[in-house]
């Protein structure tokens, strides 16, 4: 087999993951704080290629990371009082039996005990632990800077954290994201929480239609050059190998 | 091919969501129904590549690594328990809460359940019931010959009778709180039963801390606003057709991997 084959191969194998990928955005079009992802791709100079006497580079194509795209996601008016958005950079703490886990998923109520949770019923970290709220006092009024008060009281303080290199992140699922580098989290200076408000997902839903419409060319058109070469060579042999 | 099912587990989603946005719709004019919403999470990640790997000898890192995802599920479905706006009936037993609590109503199995629906009646025995004939705890009887039944605020029944200048105090009506109402277990017929997740209850008079006011002669409307669920409606429809379109390009695009020639 010739290098045609091989470097076509490697672009499908890659269109494939990028696939996989769009599809996992339009699925999450729907889902609050979810964010965007797009497969980022190299040429691979480096990687042997069989080459019988040819002396052009053979250049494959490799999947280098995934980017996240964390730009604000549209705003969502709920009314409910303890869905929380949060308005520029930052990240709630959610301390899950896992260990500590970050969010822009702010859809969180009480449990049976009053304990501020997500919607998986892992508690909200706040001022160094949980954040516990008494129904019978009240409405809640969250502010801008996080502090929670009921009846004009004072009764906690929701933590927004960033990170110098949101590189640090990996995903978790349940809208969750986990640390596993130790470039440890700050507090968020310039991040303004909204309360009865929802982030939606970032998910463009048009660039990720006319994503899949390109995906699906590119593997056409690669697949193409895989049927032409290898006519070429069935071809030469044909030609080459009559014996008359 | 993981697109596909991916995009199978976006639309199963949407599905869901057209179905607690139906039943939303269809209880809008229900008295005491709090609407609902589907919450989606994404699953879990396959890490292809670790962000933070060392890709050399000499300490180059990986900065984002490779990692995808396996598409959308439902989370949980969250009632909304916020207040719905009262009507006003006339019917001196319409009650509405305003404000938290539920009225304690005796199934027939002997079990507890609650309501925010205060449409009730008396029964042949004069005792007040839900539209279903369930007895309301505590029992208030109302007595013959009564001409008007007066519901305090604070949920004390009064009943005057003819020839009588004073009314008659004939019962105190209770509410059950729960420090987490959305944990309810919805039963149908407007009643939900307490569950681990909402606490116990606690009863208390009407008025009193933290426990909403009754309302005679008015019932809470169901708090669905229309314009809000077609919206979300429409959102769910696109979304469910935009998967549908990543099948039809995963679908396409093994259709030409098969037609490769050899």
């Amino acid at each position: 087999m010739d290098n045609t084959m091989y470097v076509s191969l490697s672009r499908q194998v890659v269109l494939r993951r990028e696939l996989d990928i769009v599809a996992n955005n339009i699925a999450n079009a729907d889902t609050a704080g979810f964010k965007l992802e797009d497969m980022m791709t190299r040429a691979d100079k480096a990687a042997p290629a069989m080459t019988s006497g040819v002396k052009s580079p053979v250049t494959f194509v490799m999947d280098d990371g995934v980017a996240r795209d964390f730009r604000q996601g549209g705003m969502n008016k709920t009314g409910a009082p303890l869905d929380l958005a949060i308005d520029g950079r930052g990240f709630f703490k959610v301390s899950t039996v896992a260990g500590e886990r970050y969010t822009r998923d702010g859809r969180f109520k009480m449990d049976d005990t009053g304990k501020l949770v997500t919607q998986d019923g892992d508690a909200v970290e706040g001022g160094g632990g949980n954040i516990v709220l008494d129904a019978a006092k009240g409405a809640v009024s969250i502010s801008e800077g996080g502090v929670i008060s009921q009846a004009g009281q004072k009764v906690g303080q929701i933590d927004v954290v960033n990170f110098d290199s949101l590189a640090a992140l990996s995903k978790d699922g349940r809208n969750l994201f986990r640390n596993d580098t130790n470039i440890q989290p700050q507090p968020a200076t310039t991040a303004k929480i909204r309360q009865g408000m929802l982030e939606n997902s970032n998910v463009q839903t048009l660039t990720q239609i006319t994503r899949l419409v390109e995906i699906n060319r590119a593997y056409d058109s690669i697949s193409n050059i895989m049927t032409q070469t290898s006519d070429l060579s069935r071809r030469s042999i044909q030609r080459l190998g009559a014996v008359n | 091919m993981q697109a596909l099912r991916t995009a199978a587990t976006g639309m199963a989603a949407q599905q869901m969501n057209v179905e607690v946005i139906s039943n939303n719709i269809a209880n809008m004019n229900t008295i005491g129904f709090k609407r609902q919403r589907a919450e989606f999470e994404d699953l879990l990640y396959q890490t292809m590549e670790s962000p933070g790997a060392q890709s050399s000898n000499t300490g180059t890192i990986v900065p984002t690594g490779v990692q995808i995802g396996g598409g959308v599920k439902a989370g949980s479905v969250y009632r909304i328990t916020e207040q719905g706006s009262t009507t006003a009936t006339g019917n001196q037993y319409d009650m509405a809460i305003q404000g938290r609590g539920y009225f304690q109503v005796l199934l027939p199995s002997g079990e507890t359940a609650y309501t925010r629906a205060g449409n009730l009646s008396p029964n042949d025995q004069g005792q007040l019931v839900t539209p279903d004939g369930y007895l309301v705890q505590p029992t208030i009887s109302i007595p013959q010959g009564t001409t008007q039944v007066i519901i305090s605020k604070t949920g004390q029944v009064q009943a005057a009778q003819a020839g009588q200048t004073a009314p008659t105090v004939v019962g105190q009506l209770q509410l059950a709180t729960f420090l987490n109402e959305g944990g309810l277990d919805a039963q149908g017929d407007n009643l939900f039963m307490e569950s681990a997740a909402s606490g116990a209850a606690t009863l208390a008079s009407p008025g009193s801390t933290g426990v909403g006011q009754l309302l005679q002669g008015y019932t809470e409307a169901s708090n669905v606003d229309a314009v809000s669920e077609i919206t979300a409606l429409i959102i769910a429809q696109r979304a469910y057709e935009m998967n549908s379109k990543v099948v039809t390009t995963a679908d396409q695009m093994l259709a030409t991997a098969a037609q490769v020639k050899p």
